[in-house]
């Protein structure tokens, strides 16, 4: 190979690479904005299910769940406060699990929901039915517990499952109302 | 020269002979990561008959402006932009599809198939064939991987197409990864078995 095969070579990728930077540049240009604007309303969505009978759901300030960065916010009616909601991760079996937890305002646990999770299929993707997320409805900070037995008063693990099971009720539920006690409760 | 296929025989190929999974034995890792249901294993399927075609086509066309000696990043260039813009596209615009198929998506930047496929056929051949071609290996990877996971959903979780069968799950390793490969090597066993037996017969 001579120097000018080299030279030819060379510049031919480069070019070729630039062209598909360009590409990549161009659309994400276009989509991003898209993207964002479809990323927020899906999450006013998530959290207006969060607390149906609120008028206005309001980000009160932001937190760290396993290093990443959590919202908590407000839910009212009128003037009148009528609970929070509050994002937090739980470290599952194979990834993060983003959870939202809303409680009402003497921080009873009123509804879950699991926002992303990368369990496993069949398996720890069992947290996101209804069964094992109405059991949270009405629990004190105490009864978010994990246990392994037929319970009414606790949260029940699924079978096959315990490490998603406990990823989101001892941790990510668990902490979320924790800091919600600890940041809008000692305040109030 | 070599004999010139017709468009039907190279569609043919890909399900068949050439079947990337069951005959080729490639991109085998992404493709057990997801099919532990049929809806993953069909919707990766697609993904991947469509990455295919714009992949072969592209490779195809520009067939001439590339160097021998720089193919590979070429191609590798090819495969990830073509990926990337369909992500940003449907996450843009479709974003219920995106929701189901995103994860997917991503991860057929590093199909092995795709590559093997640039290299070994749309380099060296006509548009028209490298569509065909494309057309036979993504339907022929969709079909393994319903029928992969067909068993794997069935076996392993007790139902088809995420409705229960049986209330238990009768042998949890099939969801598992390690169920995965049990699953590829008995039916390829399976396949082969039935091919031989095809050729024995006529000996009887």
């Amino acid at each position: 190979m001579t120097a000018k095969d080299l030279i030819k070579i060379t510049l031919t990728l480069v070019i070729i690479y630039i062209i598909g930077g360009v590409i990549l540049t161009g659309v994400y240009a276009k989509t991003s904005p898209i993207m964002f604007m479809g990323d927020k309303k899906d999450k006013e969505a998530a959290l207006k299910k969060m607390m149906p009978e609120a008028e206005v759901i309001e980000e009160l300030g932001t937190w760290e769940s396993h290093k990443k960065k959590a919202g908590y916010y407000v839910a009212k009616k009128g003037d009148e406060e009528i609970g929070y909601v509050v994002e937090s991760y739980g470290k599952g079996y194979s990834s993060y699990i983003k959870v939202l937890t809303a409680v009402d305002k003497n921080f009873i646990v009123q509804k879950i929901e699991i926002l992303k999770h990368g369990e496993t299929p069949g398996l720890g993707d069992e947290i996101l039915k209804e069964p094992f997320k109405k059991q949270f409805k009405g629990k004190t900070l105490e009864h978010i517990k994990l246990v392994k037995v037929e319970t009414k008063e606790d949260i029940q693990a699924i079978t096959g499952a315990t490490i998603s099971s406990r990823a989101v009720t001892e941790d990510a539920v668990k902490n979320g109302v924790k800091l919600l006690m600890e940041r809008v409760g000692g305040k109030g | 020269m070599k004999q010139e296929l017709s468009n039907w025989e190279i569609f043919r190929n890909g399900i068949f002979q050439e079947n990337i999974i069951f005959k080729l034995a490639i991109s085998l890792c992404p493709s057990i990561a997801v099919t532990n249901n049929i809806k993953n294993g069909l919707l990766m399927g697609i993904a991947v008959w469509f990455v295919h075609v714009m992949v072969e086509v592209t490779v195809s066309v520009f067939k001439k402006f590339i160097h021998p000696r720089i193919r590979i990043p070429i191609f590798m260039l090819i495969i990830s932009v073509w990926v990337t813009v369909i992500n940003l596209i449907m996450a843009a615009f479709v974003r219920d599809i995106y929701g189901e198929i995103g994860l997917y998506l991503q991860l057929i930047v590093a199909f092995a198939s795709l590559l093997a496929r640039s290299e070994a056929f749309a380099a060296k051949n006509t548009v028209m064939h490298s569509f065909m071609d494309a057309m036979g290996m993504g339907i022929g990877f969709m079909i393994a991987l319903v029928i992969i996971s067909f068993f794997r959903e069935l076996i392993g979780a007790g139902a088809v197409w995420g409705q229960a069968i049986v209330e238990t799950k009768p042998v949890l390793i099939f969801i598992l990864p390690a169920g995965g490969f049990f699953t590829v090597g008995i039916l390829m066993a399976f396949f082969n078995w039935m091919e031989l037996r095809g050729k024995a017969k006529p000996h009887h």
